[in-house]
């Protein structure tokens, strides 16, 4: 009985929110606070519904479940285990608050009623993504996600915006041709796509090195890996901000998670480790990571330099699961929860100040802590973690990164991983100091040597409140290092080591 | 009786074609309903084929009750129905959104000739795929292009008369070698029926070698021509784009098909397989089929009007048939074969939302799109649906044809072939999405004045086609089980 209750709940999960986008999208026409109303509760209470899968799945139990065969051995499934559900809960957890910010963002954006129908219908497919239980299913969740959001990339409608849009979606569809690529090669190789027939891929050749560039391509695009980052970067920024926090913070790690599938359960440890596969995501990644965190400092606009900061952090993330050992995995999954934490909250403090100042450009932004302390402390917090200064999670992640490079004896990734985090610093360090400190000249007038009092022009509750629980989510998951994080991150590093198996 | 069932739908057709202008004044009202009717009644007996030959197998039906090889023999097979299901099925749903569009198409009173024109074509077509002599074959082939013709220059402007006169020159041209072929053929053997043909052909291979080959080619030469395989394919673009659009949809998404079944079954039923090693015929289809894939998208990004854009990827899309036939196997004849099912749903509904944005605010050209979406939603919501399918997208049909024609490509170890279908659905994609999103994305502009309302009659076709192309999308089964059946030839 809990078994047959615990198969549906994947379905209700994913089904519920992209059920809901159709309501709102209905209940859109009479009213609008209904409307925000009906948002926040469906994202609440998706993000209950997966949380209350954690009980069964403690317990080392796997959810696993065909809903209907589409082809032999090509069906619609769900399967949730333990990594599953670690993307699951941070996804909805941030999407709940994305959803309250909101609410007070959009009001002074046009088009609220294409908005949250689409941003509620993500919801779903990203979990979709999550939950799927093989490969066919994931490939139709993620297109769905990666084509619904074109919608709010370009929600603005700017010129910029659809240019950026375009060039995302083309993109997209490059990257959905090549997962198909990948996917048939891996069907015809194995005869099955299921995630939970164990290793698919046990051999090495020219069919399955393809099979594995292919879906190096698909989620690497999608994950935003050079040199296939050229999208994110335009596409990131001109979303609104709340979409900006999603698509920076959670649906980049779609990629990831989808990268973690390929080499844990399509091919072996062994196997990419002795033809040297490894090798080419190693290069990638640290090129990512170089390239995404020195493109960042020459940008003038507060959002790029924030999107740029996501391809060096995703190249973190690829690089801990290139590294193939238990340490290395652990970090990679808890950067995964932390990555999503500080960039979600960097993006929504940004959207903030826009929404309040109008102002994007980075050189404007002097003084503005004084204005906005709430805001622009869980800035500076967030910051902070990705510089990975103790005791914020970022900290741990790349701690427990860099330990899995040295287990893996290759303490080069040490080096990089400090200089990817010395130019953190050089771009993050001083809009914060700009912004608490800057800014004196104008208005020095009267309080010479005093400094400046505060003038508090905080935006909306609604917006600053989820701002400052990401803020402090960052303080707590890394104060207490036996978080619930970081106890998913083990569990999951250990589940992945054994091939995907519990 | 129930056997003499596919005659009986032939002739019903043929009968009802023949009644239409015969029709007067008063009883013009009764024209719409009677064809409809007889349309409905020609699907209802497809699908109760489909159950028969489901449950007893193929039979042959001898017509007249004259045994071959002198009497005109039927050979209703897994193929057959599934062709004629595919024909019935789209004619009817076109026809309904047909029956108000033509009005402001064409002229009045040659409705009831339309009428005529559309049933000898859906009779002609199902008479090839069901015949089992090269006689019968050539009569159904000639009656189909005259047909076809038709309703392309019934719109009776400059450019319909001009683009059906070129069909016409080329189609009849592709008729010529058919007949050669058939002549060479019945000079060889003595035989026009299918498998009295296939008995001889073996042994009169050592004797004939060249006759043969010259026949085989005649053959592929004219059905490559009425099946528009690239290079043959310049007259479509222009017939497809200026006839009226129920005439486009049928045209792009049955009519060319037809040919495409019919030398599947010349190929396989009745040339014998060592023939195909001494000529690598597959093998020339096959990089055909490669170069109309490809061309055909390349020529469909540069296209302003939306039906020629439309009509350019049909020549695409008739590649992934040919391809189907000539990688050869199992699966790849599969993919082949559910395309032609696939392609005709999409595109033909494509072809109906095209027309019923000329019908409602009078735009042809892909740039002024922009902002229709917002006028006429479900109808670019439709568009968007064909769209995604003829990328390919999980969940449509589109990407069923791809999965088995990608997986046979592989089956065979040649993933060139694969990097084409993708390569082309990335094409199909830069030309089709553009679209939709300056429909529903982007500047705004005024309402025209022009702007007519959508009539539901109009809209609930192209609705039934979308609502068709994300059924078969996620439940391919039934489709597929009978197909595999049919490719057992």
């Amino acid at each position: 009985m809990e078994a047959v209750f615990y198969n549906f709940m994947p379905i209700w999960t994913v089904m519920f929110p992209i059920f809901m986008s159709m309501v709102i999208f209905i209940i859109s026409r009479r009213s609008e606070k209904l409307r925000d109303g009906l948002s926040v509760a469906t994202a609440v209470v998706t993000f209950f519904s997966v949380a209350a899968m954690y009980p069964y799945l403690a317990a080392g139990n796997i959810i696993d479940y065909t809903i209907f065969d589409i082809l032999p051995g090509l069906g619609v499934s769900v399967r949730v285990d333990i990594l599953s559900f670690s993307l699951a809960i941070i996804s909805s957890f941030v999407w709940m608050l994305v959803a309250i910010y909101s609410i007070d963002y959009m009001s002074h954006e046009h088009g609220g009623d294409r908005y949250y129908p689409i941003f509620i219908f993500t919801l779903g497919s990203c979990l979709g993504i999550f939950m799927a239980g093989d490969f066919f299913t994931l490939f139709i969740f993620f297109e769905l996600m990666s084509l619904i959001s074109y919608v709010l990339v370009i929600h603005e409608e700017t010129r910029e915006a659809l240019r950026a849009g375009y060039k995302y979606l083309i993109m997209t569809i490059i990257g959905g041709l090549a997962l198909f690529f990948a996917i048939i090669l891996t069907f015809e190789l194995a005869g099955t796509v299921s995630l939970s027939q164990g290793t698919l891929i046990t051999a090495a050749g020219t069919l399955p090195f393809l099979a594995f560039l292919s879906f190096l391509v698909g989620f690497g695009m999608k994950a935003g890996m050079f040199p296939l980052h050229v999208w994110l970067p335009d596409a990131h920024p001109v979303a609104p901000s709340p979409a900006s926090a999603l698509l920076s913070g959670i649906m980049l790690k779609t990629g990831a998670y989808g990268m973690l599938r390929v080499l844990f359960t399509v091919f072996n440890i062994p196997l990419v480790k002795e033809t040297g596969w490894d090798m080419i995501m190693l290069v990638l990644a640290v090129i990512t990571i170089l390239l995404g965190s020195a493109v960042a400092l020459t940008q003038e606009d507060l959002k790029r330099r924030l999107a740029y900061s996501s391809v060096g952090q995703m190249g973190y993330i690829i690089l801990g699961m290139a590294l193939l050992n238990e340490t290395a995995l652990v970090g990679d999954v808890f950067h995964i929860f932390s990555h999503a934490l500080m960039k979600s909250t960097l993006f929504l403090a940004a959207g903030a100040i826009i929404w309040k100042t109008g102002l994007r450009n980075i050189n404007d932004l002097q003084g503005i802590g004084k204005k906005m302390p709430v805001t622009m402390g869980a800035f500076t917090i967030a910051a902070l973690a990705m510089i990975g200064i103790p005791p914020l999670n970022g900290f741990l992640s790349k701690w427990t990164l860099a330990l899995g490079a040295l287990e893996a004896g290759a303490p080069l990734y040490v080096v990089v991983l400090l200089i990817s985090s010395l130019l953190n610093g050089l771009y993050y360090l001083p809009i914060i100091i700009a912004a608490f400190f800057g800014g004196e000249e104008e208005e020095e007038g009267g309080h010479h040597g005093e400094g400046i009092p505060f003038n508090i022009q905080e935006a909306a509750h609604r917006m600053v409140i989820p701002v400052a629980i990401l803020g402090l989510a960052c303080i707590v998951f890394g104060l207490m290092p036996n978080n619930f994080a970081f106890e998913l991150s083990l569990r999951t590093a250990s589940f992945l080591i054994n091939a995907g198996m519990p | 009786m129930s056997l003499h069932l596919p005659v009986i739908s032939i002739a019903l057709l043929l009968l009802a074609s023949f009644v239409m202008p015969l029709l007067r004044r008063g009883a013009r009202a009764a024209a719409l309903p009677f064809t409809l009717s007889v349309l409905g009644a020609v699907f209802t007996v497809s699908l109760y084929l489909i159950y028969l030959v489901e449950s007893r197998g193929a039979f042959s039906y001898h017509v007249g009750g004259w045994p071959p090889p002198w009497g005109v023999e039927l050979y209703i097979d897994h193929l057959a129905v599934y062709m004629m299901m595919v024909l019935s099925s789209i004619c009817l749903v076109v026809m309904v959104y047909g029956a108000r569009d033509l009005y402001h198409e064409i002229r009045a009173e040659v409705m009831s000739w339309y009428y005529t024109l559309y049933l000898l074509l859906l009779a002609s077509m199902i008479g090839i795929a069901l015949t089992n002599d090269l006689f019968t074959l050539f009569v159904f082939l000639e009656i189909s292009t005259i047909s076809a013709c038709g309703i392309i220059s019934i719109k009776k402007d400059r450019e319909c008369i001009e683009a059906s006169f070129k069909y016409l020159i080329l189609s009849v041209l592709g008729s010529g070698c058919v007949l050669l072929g058939v002549a060479m053929i019945y000079m060889i053997t003595g035989y026009l029926n299918y498998d009295f043909v296939a008995q001889e052909l073996p042994q009169a291979i050592a004797e004939y070698p060249y006759n043969i080959l010259m026949a085989l080619s005649l053959f592929i030469v004219g059905f490559s021509v009425k099946s528009a395989l690239f290079p043959l394919h310049i007259w479509l673009p222009d017939a497809h784009s200026s006839a009226p659009s129920p005439s486009s949809a049928v045209l792009s998404g049955l009519v060319i098909k037809i040919y495409a079944a019919a030398i599947l079954r010349l190929l396989f039923r009745v040339f014998p397989a060592e023939l195909f090693e001494v000529v690598p015929v597959l093998d020339i289809l096959l990089f055909l089929s490669v170069l109309a894939v490809m061309a055909g998208s390349i020529f469909a990004m540069v296209q302003e009007d939306i039906k020629r854009m439309l009509a350019y990827s049909s020549i695409a899309q008739i590649g992934f048939v040919f391809m189907g036939i000539g990688l050869f196997g199992n699966r790849a004849l599969l993919g082949g074969l559910v395309h032609i099912f696939n392609h005709a749903l999409m595109k033909s509904m494509l072809f109906l939302a095209a027309g019923l944005i000329i019908y409602a605010a009078g735009i042809r050209n892909i740039r002024d799109l922009r902002g229709i979406g917002v006028r006429m939603p479900l109808t670019m919501g439709a568009f968007a649906i064909g769209a995604f399918s003829m990328v390919g997208i999980p969940g449509t049909n589109g990407f069923i044809s791809k999965w088995h024609l990608a997986l046979g490509a592989l089956d065979l170890g040649r993933p060139f072939f694969v990097a084409i279908i993708l390569l082309s659905s990335l094409l199909n994609g830069i030309y089709y999405l553009p679209i939709v999103i300056n429909a529903f994305f982007g500047v705004k502009i005024e309402p025209r004045s022009e702007h007519r309302d959508v009539p539901g009659m109009m809209l609930v076709p192209v609705l039934i086609l979308a609502a068709g192309v994300i059924f078969f999308g996620f439940y391919p089964g039934p489709i597929l089980a009978l197909l595999e059946q049919a490719i057992v030839l």
